[in-house]
């Protein structure tokens, strides 16, 4: 397909602007642009045609099934979208003066009431604008923490060797080293080697629960107990929090700081790749280290306070509002009940599609999973050659969106299935189908699936030369 | 109560009996009982209808002014029907980061327009896929600059904001931050120190037009790097990044076809030399060929990122704001070369025709230097009064910095008549 800049032609624009009501200020030439500005020019009719035809080449959850572990693709309300879009919401300045802005500071104070309620936290902020960003916010609260109470030896965090490739990042983005600690046999945090690493120079363990296998972290209590007595603060990765919602609250399982994933757990549609939204909340021994400004009710009326000491801002306003208020949307919708067989729901629809699959798909064996579960396809690999890859493509021709290939780093040829609660059964048992038709497929013709998709929108790419002879606009 | 699921109860007891269970709790049972909720303390459940009513209710509690006249980051300006009409696409909406090239390069592609107009705009080499906002694209720009030197150096008249954020960012990775005095306005690298990179903004948040190109070479000379955060409406008829020599182009690009939001979603960009390719943090996205030969968009560079290098990646983002990329991408297209121009050109002209109102009615500017679509007035002791005066009016004043000075804006979406209103009820202040 051509590029916009392709089918522009000179002479030609979409959007015209009301004509200049006051004379017209000319700038030094010294100043102006010499360089000639490239820009499509297009009738707008070039443009809608040119963007439908890429949204045609687009695959979002409203096109299909999206198993895509780890990233809880759930149908996504269209209410939430018509409230946000609001003019009241949307045509409001930040810097607009109290009164005029009530209902977004009630709003974004309703906000973090529900989510403290569903973690089990004491205070939130909003202010980070996606998942990574949430955990470095949080992890700078656990820094100020330590530094605050005079202990500033707590250099490290420690990560488990099945975690998100985001949370060692967001340690040294928020000045930590990282130390990793082992996974033991049934996939959780290895307890004698988190003996080993926690010291005095630890800061936080950072943990999801449900784990990135899909399991349920029996032992959270001990671990809270020995990263605890040592000094150390618990940390949790919201990634996984779609399992447990009005289950099992992070804060009760002795977690002192989580960041959950608005765009995942809370129904805001991801866009391609955001906006996001990653709050972050924590107990109330580290309230006062939240970023300015924080929200206050002082009588009838709300308000921007600040804090001395706060880590400061982590980015511009006050977060990506506009997805607050789907956000919300979703949880007033869905009430405490609603949130509770969500969760269950996901737990539910995860454990029968293993169930439909786990014979041929190896995976933890004798467990229930959690809202997602983790196969390996080793074994198949070794018999036919055909890889998690090639079963991943092969469902693209199926008109189903790939599970989460190749993580945990810790499962060989792993794929990552996380149905979601808003799937039916006829789409689950379409999925076993497939799968099943798939498996049969690799032992049969396994150059049919080595070469898939065969009904994409492109063939494989070569991603080597991409990154070789970077062509990057 | 409306809950969006699509089970009915006889298939969930059908599924219940294929996983070998008797109920759902069962599920659950490698939960230590005693640490399950019994309910969480929240609203009931609403319908749809209710939903939606409430939050009509609670919208109400904002004010959305007629004409505003305030900046200070975030901009009101036209956006296109076409723009809102395209980024509401469902498969754009719901898609999630396009791992997955052989059905994403939709939108994949849309990025790399993105990316190609956001070096068109700057001159620059390459851009990412985009940043979660200005002010976050600054900070991630700074630290490109501390490899060797861990010293950026900036003034005191960026946006606060932004210098908020920069601390936040730069002091916890042991980066040193100075901030020097900015002269009538304007920044001035007078300093003796050793950095690694200086942090510019032109326009900067007093709406002066900063000699870029001079404090760049400094820079240079000092064996440190550039970094230029500029309004990207200004590209329409102020020089480039390149032209100005700078190594690393950031900025909010809110005004390209943003709606102010109350501050976000917002989308920083950020873009640089081919040098500095290899660092850049966020998702970029390249061309290639797929195994039949023909042309295919996919994430590329990923040896930066944090899902391949953990934590050796060049930064920790992985969302960040795709769907506002493609607001901006179909804003420029919309708009193009000539109709960016103009909604510089107006904002511009505009700015200087509500300055020159306000002196005449006793104002004062209270800097000399050239100004872009952001000025600032000197009335001693009567900036809130104006601010009240023209919210009686419905109208969104300037930012009060301080009692006596205002920082105003405007946008092509001022004219002669909103402005002479605005200089006429100042005029009453005064």
């Amino acid at each position: 397909m051509k590029t916009i800049f392709e089918i522009s032609r000179e002479g030609k624009r979409a959007v015209t602007f009301a004509p200049l009501t006051v004379e017209e200020y000319k700038f030094d030439e010294a100043l102006e642009r010499k360089e000639d500005l490239v820009l499509p020019a297009v009738a707008e009719v070039d443009l809608v045609r040119h963007y439908m035809a890429l949204s045609k080449r687009a695959f979002g959850v409203d096109d299909g099934f999206y198993p895509l572990g780890s990233c809880t693709m759930k149908y996504n309300p269209k209410v939430n979208e018509e409230v946000a879009s609001l003019e009241q919401f949307t045509m409001v300045h930040p810097k607009q003066d109290n009164d005029s802005i009530q209902g977004s500071l009630e709003l974004m104070s309703d906000l973090s009431g529900a989510l403290c309620e569903i973690t089990g936290m004491d205070a939130i902020t909003l202010q980070p604008c996606a998942g990574a960003h949430g955990e470095y916010t949080g992890l700078q609260l656990i820094k100020a923490y330590h530094k605050d109470r005079g202990d500033d030896k707590r250099v490290k965090i420690i990560v488990p060797d099945s975690a998100h490739g985001t949370n060692p990042a967001s340690a040294v983005m928020a000045g930590f080293q990282v130390v990793s600690v082992k996974s033991n046999d049934e996939k959780g945090v290895d307890l004698e080697d988190l003996k080993n690493v926690v010291g005095e120079d630890t800061a936080a363990l950072m943990l999801t629960n449900p784990t990135t296998l899909g399991l349920f972290e029996k032992n959270i209590e001990k671990i809270s107990e020995i990263v605890h007595n040592a000094g150390g603060l618990l940390y949790y990765d919201g990634a996984n929090l779609n399992a447990v919602m009005g289950v099992v609250r992070p804060g009760d399982m002795g977690f002192d700081v989580v960041h959950l994933n608005l765009h995942k757990t809370f129904s805001t549609p991801h866009g391609g790749g955001g906006p996001g939204s990653g709050p972050v909340g924590c107990k109330a021994a580290l309230k006062k280290f939240l970023p300015n400004p924080v929200i206050v009710k002082n009588g009838e009326k709300y308000e921007f306070v600040n804090s001395e000491k706060s880590i400061g801002k982590v980015t511009g306003n006050y977060g990506n509002f506009g997805v607050m208020v789907k956000a919300l949307a979703y949880i007033y919708t869905l009430g405490g009940e609603g949130l509770k067989n969500a969760s269950q729901t996901a737990v539910l629809n995860a454990n029968y599609l293993k169930a439909g699959l786990e014979d041929l798909y190896p995976t933890e064996e004798g467990r229930h999973c959690m809202h997602e579960f983790v196969c390996s396809l080793q074994k198949l690999k070794d018999e036919t050659g055909v890889s998690a890859m090639d079963i991943a493509k092969s469902m693209i021709d199926g008109r189903i969106h790939p599970p989460t290939m190749y993580f945990p780093l810790i499962v060989h040829e792993a794929l990552m299935f996380e149905p979601t609660e808003t799937e039916n059964k006829a789409t689950l048992d379409n999925a076993i189908e497939l799968l099943r038709g798939l498996y049969k497929k690799a032992f049969e013709n396994p150059e049919e699936l080595h070469s898939a998709p065969h009904t994409g929108q492109i063939k494989r790419p070569d991603d080597v030369r991409a990154a070789r002879n970077p062509i990057l606009k | 109560m409306a809950d969006y699921l699509s089970l009915t109860n006889e298939e969930r007891e059908e599924m219940l009996k294929v996983i070998g269970v008797k109920t759902l709790d069962d599920l659950f049972d490698d939960i230590p009982s005693h640490l399950r909720v019994k309910n969480l303390n929240l609203p009931e459940g609403k319908s749809q209808q209710e939903t939606y009513e409430f939050f009509r209710e609670l919208a109400k509690k904002n004010n959305v002014y007629d004409s505003i006249f305030r900046g200070a980051g975030s901009y009101d300006h036209f956006i296109p029907s076409v723009v809102k009409n395209i980024v509401s696409r469902n498969e754009f909406v719901t898609a999630y980061t396009p791992y997955q090239a052989e059905l994403s390069q939709g939108i994949l592609q849309s990025i790399f327009e993105y990316q190609t107009m956001i070096c068109n705009l700057t001159g620059m080499d390459v851009s990412n896929a985009s940043h979660y906002s200005g002010a976050t694209a600054a900070a991630e720009g700074c630290l490109m600059c501390t490899d060797k030197v861990k010293k950026i150096v900036t003034f005191d008249n960026i946006n606060p904001d932004n210098l908020e954020v920069l601390k936040t960012y730069l002091l916890v990775r042991g980066v040193e931050l100075t901030v020097l005095p900015s002269k009538d306005g304007k920044a001035c690298l007078d300093t003796e120190e050793v950095f690694g990179g200086v942090y510019i903004e032109s326009p900067n948040f007093f709406g002066l037009i900063e000699d870029v190109a001079a404090l760049a070479e400094k820079a240079h000379e000092k064996g440190a790097m550039a970094v230029l955060n500029a309004n990207p409406v200004a590209y329409g008829i102020l020089k480039n990044a390149k032209e100005l020599g700078v190594d690393i182009a950031v900025g909010e690009a809110q005004p390209l076809g943003l709606p102010m939001s109350f501050g976000g979603p917002y989308i920083g960009y950020m873009a640089t030399t081919a040098k500095n390719m290899r660092k850049i943090p966020g998702r970029i996205v390249g061309e290639t060929v797929d195994t039949e030969g023909n042309k295919a968009y996919v994430l590329t560079l990923q040896a930066r990122e944090q899902h391949i290098r953990r934590e050796k990646a060049s930064s920790n983002i992985c969302s960040n704001e795709a769907l506002c990329a493609l607001t901006v991408g179909c804003y420029l297209s919309a708009v193009g070369k000539e109709g960016l121009k103009e909604v510089a050109v107006a904002s511009v002209s505009n700015a200087h025709y509500l300055a020159k109102g306000l002196e005449k009615k006793g104002a004062s500017l209270k800097y000399k230097g050239e100004f872009f679509h952001e000025f600032v007035t000197v009335t001693p002791g009567k900036a809130e009064k104006i601010n009240e005066a023209l919210k009686k009016a419905n109208i969104l004043g300037g930012l009060v910095l301080d009692n006596d000075t205002i920082l105003w804006c405007c946008t092509e979406k001022a004219n002669k008549k909103s402005m002479d209103k605005v200089i006429e009820i100042a005029g009453g202040v005064l």
